[in-house]
């Protein structure tokens, strides 16, 4: 690895350093779920009542990322993995 | 003179009776409904473009009294502790909870009171829809809300006895609230929270004594 590859590598983690702390400093940890929503179908006794599908809870957690963080990390590596080949020492 | 006073009454209480809207059903009468029930739901939506977060409670309390063949009549209340609400998120429903959000300690119910009932449309002979105004009130403010709601009333029969005994009426309830107008705003609001709350009742209640 040469001198522009480390500094490719370093810069890069830097870059995903900052987004990650961007996107907890922005409620990354709240965006994870602990559960979800499931819609229940309509019983024949609520479609009488002219009652709409109501929501039932599920656990289950969700690590969820902050849209923009998931997408400038993974054009950060992309970058970072072409430049990396780029500067490669030719022999 | 007394002929005239009798026609008059006589007329006043037939108009009366013909301008009274409501269900034609085997039930006769002023009926009270009990809504303390775990299957029903009340939900709470917020849309931006972050993020959609739905909020929900199933600890539904409250009761509703109508005289079955006029639903101006319609009285009574609907209420939600604000520690029953869940947003699929623990930390999220702590900080719903906060001095910053619903301040459920010093404010611990959401209620809304019924207090008139107009724009009648009677669809069907058990179905009526109208815009019912109340009193909606969120960490301590109190707010004249209109509700748009859908009413169906199901006499008793095996069908009703799946859920509770006695007659049933069905409610589907549809208004918005700004969280800004009940003193609940921080800067999150507007930005991962909408201010504008889209709240729905998804309500089943009983007659049975």
């Amino acid at each position: 690895m040469n001198s522009k590859q480390k500094s490719v590598i370093l810069i890069g983690i830097i870059l995903i350093a900052a987004v990650l702390a961007w996107w907890l400093i922005s409620g990354g940890e709240i965006l994870s779920k602990d559960g979800i929503w499931i819609e229940q179908e309509v019983s024949e006794l609520d479609k009488a009542l002219g009652l709409e599908p109501q929501k039932v809870y599920q656990e289950k957690f969700i690590l969820v990322l902050v849209p923009h963080a998931a997408v400038f990390s993974g054009a950060i590596l992309v970058i970072s993995t072409v430049l990396f080949f780029i500067f490669r020492t030719k022999k | 003179m007394k002929t005239i006073i009798q026609t008059f009454i006589l007329l006043l209480v037939a108009v009366t009776f013909t301008l009274a809207q409501g269900f034609k059903v085997k039930a006769s009468g002023e009926q009270t409904f009990n809504f303390e029930d775990k299957r029903n739901q009340l939900k709470f939506f917020s849309t931006t473009p972050l993020e959609d977060i739905t909020g929900i409670s199933n600890a539904v309390k409250g009761k509703v009294t109508l005289n079955v063949s006029d639903i101006k009549s319609m009285k009574g209340s609907i209420s939600i502790p604000v520690s029953s609400i869940k947003t699929a998120i623990d930390l999220r429903d702590e900080h719903l909870q906060s001095e910053n959000w619903l301040d459920a300690e010093s404010y611990p119910e959401i209620t809304f009171a019924i207090k008139s009932v107009s724009d009648i449309k009677v669809a069907a002979d058990n179905k009526i829809e109208a815009m019912v105004t109340g009193d909606f009130t969120v960490k301590g403010v109190t707010k004249e809300t209109i509700a748009d709601v859908s009413i169906t009333y199901l006499d008793a029969s095996e069908q009703t006895k799946q859920f509770a005994p006695g007659d049933l009426l069905g409610v589907q309830a549809k208004f918005n609230i700004l969280l800004s107008e009940f003193n609940v705003e921080n800067m999150i609001v507007g930005q991962k929270v909408a201010d504008n709350i889209e709240i729905t009742a998804t309500l089943r209640g009983s007659n049975a004594k």
